[in-house]
Order: C-alpha cells, then structure tokens, then sequence
C-alpha cells in the first residue's frame, strides 16, 4: 500500500472514531449543550484526533522515509482533486443547511454541531474518495 | 468499453528488466502510478505519455493505444 494510501487511511479511521464519540455524546445529551461545552468537547476530541493522527504520519514516514518526502505526481494530484471537488459539494450542502434553513427553525448549539458535522461529513467525503481513487484506480 | 492500452509492461521487460521504480525515477512518477498505468488503472497525462516513449525510444502509438 502506498505511504499516501495509509496517510488517508490512518486520517478516515482516526475521524470517525474521533467524531463517532462527540456526535453521539452531544445528540444523547439530556440538557441542550451550551457553546462552552461545544468547544470544550469539540476542542478536546479534535485536538487528540490531530494528536494521533501527526504521531501517525511520523511512524509511517519512518516506515517509508523515500515515500514520505518524495513531492506527489501527477495522479496523487489527480486523485486529490477529485476528492476535494466532491467534498466542496457536500461542504456547501451543509453550509446552505446550517446558514440558511436551520436558523428559522433549530436553537443554536444545534445549529453548530451541525455546521461541525458538515465539515467532519465533507472530509470523511474527501478521504473515502481519495481511498477509493487509490484502489480501484482513477481515470481523470 | 472504449479504453487506453499500452504496451509498459512489455516494453519495460524488453529494456532489460526495467523495474516500476525505475522507470518512474526516469520521467518523475512513482512506482506505484507505474504500476497503475499498467493495470490500466490510470490514464497518464499527455506529457507523461510522451516521456514514457521517450524512454523506450518508441512513438507514442506504439506504447499507448485506443482500444474501442
């Protein structure tokens, strides 16, 4: 596998754990939560993923240290834009939903997990088509 | 389903045993973008065709092809 195919892999599965605590945490929560407890915990959550996720890429460019500093050519170019292309989309969904229908009609901690989620979905979008790209090859 | 051929793979083992990795060393691509193009998993761009043939010395239409 290549050292940008684990990169991508290594980011997907560290957000959804990450973002597969917080989401649930704050949906199950009893009492709406109030913008301290959002950045508190998003802050947190966030911050450890970023964490792990830069030890990450540190042990795999130590396991590949040719792959890790070599420039991307042109098909990690390609696949990258496919990805970001598809991931602009999703991102803009979300901002029509959070900026324009959802402040009529939600309170605002639910407004901004919700911006939260559109941008964690928007990534997840970005990195899974990257990945996919990488295995079953990218004619762009 | 119309698709681009070619002839890497052939043409690398003709050139002595050509590794992937050295042929991307020669024209700035990886190995496994090498190894992409000849699972007809990547259409390369133009100019990296080019630089491929230039490689082997052969015209592009001897390395890649349109297959309908």
């Amino acid at each position: 596998m290549a050292y940008r195919e684990k990169t991508a892999w290594l980011t997907l599965v560290c957000m959804a754990v990450a973002y597969g605590i917080y989401f649930p945490m704050m949906a199950l929560r009893e009492t709406p939560p109030t913008l301290f407890d959002i950045l508190w915990s998003f802050g947190i959550i966030a911050g450890t993923q970023a964490a792990v996720v830069i030890i990450g890429h540190i042990v795999l460019a130590a396991q590949a240290p040719g792959a890790a500093g070599r420039r991307p050519d042109e098909r990690d170019k390609a696949i990258a834009r496919r990805g970001a292309s598809a991931a602009y989309y999703v991102l803009m969904a979300g901002a029509i939903l959070v900026g324009v229908v959802m402040p009529f009609t939600e309170p605002p901690p639910k407004i901004v997990n919700t911006a939260l989620l559109a941008i964690v979905i928007a990534e997840a979008v970005n990195h899974f088509l990257v990945l996919l790209s990488y295995r079953r090859g990218w004619h762009g | 389903m119309a698709r681009v051929v070619n002839q890497v793979r052939t043409l690398r083992f003709l050139a002595g045993e050509m590794t992937q990795a050295e042929l991307g060393e020669k024209i700035g691509l990886t190995r496994q973008t090498i190894a992409a193009i000849e699972q007809g998993k990547y259409s390369p761009s133009l100019e990296a065709a080019f630089r491929i043939a230039q490689v082997f010395g052969k015209p592009l239409e001897e390395v890649f092809s349109w297959e309908a």
